[in-house]
């Protein structure tokens, strides 16, 4: 028998016909799955020993307590120590990583230039001011006749457990405003009214939501003012007077009086308590100034201090301060984005999780407290690019010693044997007078907290209280139809997860994105999607448009990016344009 | 060590949520991520193309001006009891439900991307990868080493954390026990949320508080006509929130609502 090629062919084609009837293939094709699991641009992630860590979140001054998975030292996750913790710090450990994280800057450059200029009229702005960093700035401004510029000359403290009712005009107070788990826990003690434009996440779980016109919310707490001074009668105003214990939250000038009205301050506005401080820096600091105080074009020299910041202030209320032949601004940022835009020179820093600082007090929290944000990586940024430690660049330009400032204070804090230190990693609660400094540091270390109930002296109330930015009167306008209503302020730097709300879900508004009601979307020429500028009297700024049903007609509302914020205050008159 | 498995009686996982808690804040969602090391977007990624295992939704009640009122909903896979869709149609046998829990699972190495399963969930809780995962340079370091990352072109969706599962059933195990300590097995998305507003645990246990939640007069399931006995209990003490959930197409609840 011979076998010709054609018997060869039809061998070779029964056989891969055949082959489909076996499990070969569907296996083959499995077995490629499984291979492509592991191609190489797929990360693995590393193996090693799971441990706990503890500190406290930096990102916010709720410096929520923070337990974090790490395999080896490096943390894979974070989780809340007391109750979850909001999207920005669960996602906290990501952010060494941050493709848009400012790596580098002219360190040395920008401190020869400050010494050069100083002290000609310098200043520095602190916008996350309380900390013990807070206090080397006060005593370096104080050694070089500078002004310490903080966003509240007068802050103040909410003891939410003391109130049974609660009006919000436009506050966040359960979006961020204060301790998750503290305002959780005593949200179910007291009514809350929600007034404001749209329909907040806070107005969504509010027990009463008023839908106020946009642009309104003065003219509602001068009604709400008006009623307490008994010149005309308003229903929400009795029902904040019927209880005996309410208070007014918001951004309005008159706010302040009608919570000195509602006798809220003492009761349940109190001064907030500090931990101690050690005396020689009381005698020496300067004063917290208002940037609002201080005349225009007399800032030689601003130093700004972006780490972490609770706030931004818009840039148009900044540059009339400085002077007009050539000031010089220097931040410490962690990102472009926000004042870096406007600096001669913009240094890098170290953000949370891999810097050591403490944390400010809580909006919240009546007790003193005393927490330091323990690094739970090391930096990923290293020379020779190098990052700058804000407390040391001002603290050398005064010979203010700032490298041991911390330890100084866990030490006037061990000496006052006052309180108690919680260690998140048992709970347990050991009273301070039975520690050792070293063993109080160590502790502190470890990410505890150190609390002190509040004595009757803590507890005097603050005057008033003065916001930083004048509200700003709503002109009628034709050229700007809209009013912009502002999201609650964000950090700076965000997981990239974070668009997992931003971008694959639209959950929350990505800072560079404004939200239109569906008729102003089509009266503007702008679709949903659709990049387009936002124009206001002080400026333009470029942003990403969603069309929303929520917002009401003639609000537009805006992110918190600070390029917006730079142009739109609060209540601005904005118009939206296709770019 | 068989026979000791057999003598445990099925668990039945489940959840409650409590709409009327929720604010939309999305920390389960960005739990869940880092959890189950799901990707930051892909630059081109929408609503629609995006990988979410649990995705929180605002509704409202359809009302205009200040009649309008919202609710924030948290829709992960449903992990349906019977008769579960996306399992009868999967030609690859890349979906089963565990017997032991009652968890929907989904194998992503047995996964053609045939995407059979996503046209046949009513609950549009199942998301594709149209893109290779990728994480910023460095980034890459913080993933979850009991969860794989998964590879473009396969379906993925919630799995009441299985890595979690796997390390409590381990715990129990070196301990001597049969059963889970219910501690040691949370999903991240319950463990995140600040507000309390979601609970987790076996539904055929009276005592958790999710079979509790799950018997809350207020409570309802999505879609419950559709007969899939999901295991994912809501409740909320507004009408509106009841009704737009239980109606049979998302459109058609607000053309109900509004009419």
């Amino acid at each position: 028998m011979t076998n010709s090629r054609r018997d060869i062919f039809k061998f070779a084609g029964g056989a891969v016909a055949g082959a489909l009837f076996t499990p070969a293939p569907w296996r083959l094709i499995t077995d490629t799955a499984l291979w492509s699991e592991n191609w190489p641009g797929i990360p693995r992630p590393a193996r090693g020993e799971i441990r706990a860590k503890f500190t406290n979140c930096a990102l916010c001054p709720a410096g929520c307590a923070v337990r974090a998975r790490c395999v080896g030292e490096q943390p894979v996750s974070l989780a809340g120590v007391h109750g979850g913790l909001c999207p920005f710090g669960l996602t906290g450990h990501h952010l060494p990583y941050h493709p848009a994280r400012l790596k580098q800057g002219p360190i040395e450059e920008a401190k020869a230039a400050v010494r050069k200029r100083a002290p000609d009229g310098i200043a520095i702005l602190d916008l996350n001011p309380g900390r013990t960093v807070s206090w080397t700035y006060r005593r370096a401004m104080a050694s070089l006749q500078g002004l310490y510029l903080a966003p509240e000359s007068q802050p103040v403290a909410y003891d939410l457990s003391a109130a049974k009712t609660v009006l919000s005009i436009g506050a966040p107070l359960l979006d961020g405003w204060g301790t998750p788990a503290n305002v959780n826990a005593a949200r179910q003690n007291f009514r809350l009214i929600q007034a404001e434009a749209v329909e907040s996440r806070t107005a969504v779980l509010a027990d009463e939501w008023i839908p106020l016109a946009p642009g309104t919310e003065r003219a509602f707490a001068q009604e709400i003012l008006g009623a307490l001074q008994g010149e005309r009668t308003s229903v929400v105003a009795r029902e904040l007077t019927a209880d005996g214990s309410s208070f007014v939250l918001g951004d309005a000038p008159e706010i302040p009086e009608i919570n000195r009205l509602l006798g809220a301050y003492g009761k349940i506005i109190v001064a907030p308590s500090e931990a101690p401080v050690p005396e020689p820096w009381k005698k020496s600091a300067a004063a917290i100034t208002r940037l609002a105080d201080v005349p225009d074009h007399s800032i030689g020299v601003l130093l700004i201090d972006e780490s972490n910041a609770a706030s931004y202030i818009p840039w148009h209320f900044i540059e009339p301060k400085l002077t007009g032949d050539n000031p010089l601004v220097v931040t410490f940022a962690a990102t472009r984005g926000g004042y870096a835009r406007h600096a001669q020179y913009a240094l890098p820093i170290a953000v949370y999780p891999e810097l050591t600082d403490d944390i400010a007090p809580a909006v919240d929290s009546i007790h003193p407290t005393f927490r330091i944000s323990v690094p739970l990586v090391a930096p990923v940024v290293t020379p020779p690019a190098g990052l700058a430690n804000p407390a040391d660049f001002v603290g050398a330009l005064a010979g203010v010693p700032a490298s041991n400032a911390l330890r100084e204070r866990a030490d006037a804090i061990h000496q006052s044997a006052e309180g108690a230190i919680v260690t998140y990693a048992d709970g347990k609660e050991t009273p301070v007078k039975d520690l050792t400094a070293d063993a109080f540091w160590k502790s502190l270390n470890q990410g505890a907290r150190w609390d002190r109930p509040p004595g009757l002296s803590s507890l005097v109330p603050a005057a008033s209280r003065s916001t930083l930015r004048p509200a700003e009167p709503i002109e009628s306008s034709a050229d700007l139809p809209l009013i912009a209503i502002r999201e609650p302020h964000n950090p700076a730097l965000v997981s990239p997860l974070m668009t997992k709300l931003y971008q694959e879900s639209g959950l929350r508004l990505a800072p560079n994105r404004v939200a239109l009601n569906p008729d102003d979307a089509r009266a503007a020429h702008v679709p949903n999607g659709a990049r387009a500028v936002l124009q206001t009297r002080i400026g333009r700024c470029s942003v990403e448009v969603t069309v929303d049903p929520a917002v009401p007609p003639g609000a537009v509302q805006v992110g918190g990016s600070p390029g917006i914020q730079d142009v739109c205050g609060p209540a601005a008159r904005v118009k939206v344009v296709p770019a | 060590m068989i026979a000791e498995t057999k003598k445990t009686p099925a668990a039945r996982y489940g959840m409650s949520i409590d709409v009327d808690r929720c604010n939309g804040c999305g920390s389960c969602m960005v739990a869940c991520a880092v959890e189950n090391n799901v990707p930051p977007a892909a630059s081109g990624a929408t609503d629609r193309t995006g990988l979410t295992w649990i995705r929180v939704f605002r509704i409202d009640n359809g009302a205009e001006g200040s009649g309008r009122r919202s609710a924030f909903v948290p829709v992960l896979c449903q992990h349906c009891g019977k008769d579960a869709p996306c399992v009868s149609v999967c030609p690859q046998q890349a979906v089963d439900v565990d017997p032991a829990t009652g968890i929907v699972g989904q194998m992503p190495e047995r996964c053609l991307g045939c995407r059979y399963c996503m046209a046949a969930c009513p609950y549009h809780a199942r998301y594709f990868n149209w893109w290779d995962p990728t994480w910023p340079a460095g980034m890459e370091k913080t993933l979850n080493p009991d969860v794989a990352p998964r590879m473009r072109g396969v379906v993925e969706k919630c799995n009441f954390c299985h890595g979690r599962w796997h390390a409590a059933k381990a715990k129990a195990v070196a301990n001597g026990k049969n059963e889970i300590d219910p501690a040691d097995y949370i999903p991240a998305c319950v463990e995140a949320c600040p507000s309390g507003a979601i609970h987790f645990g076996k539904l055929n246990d009276p005592a958790t508080e999710t079979a509790q939640g799950a018997r809350h007069p207020d409570s309802f399931r999505m879609l419950e006509s559709l007969g899939t006995d999901p295991k994912i209990y809501y409740h909320s003490k507004k009408n509106w929130v009841r009704e737009i959930s239980s109606a049979p197409r998302p459109g058609l609840a607000k053309e109900n609502a509004r009419g």
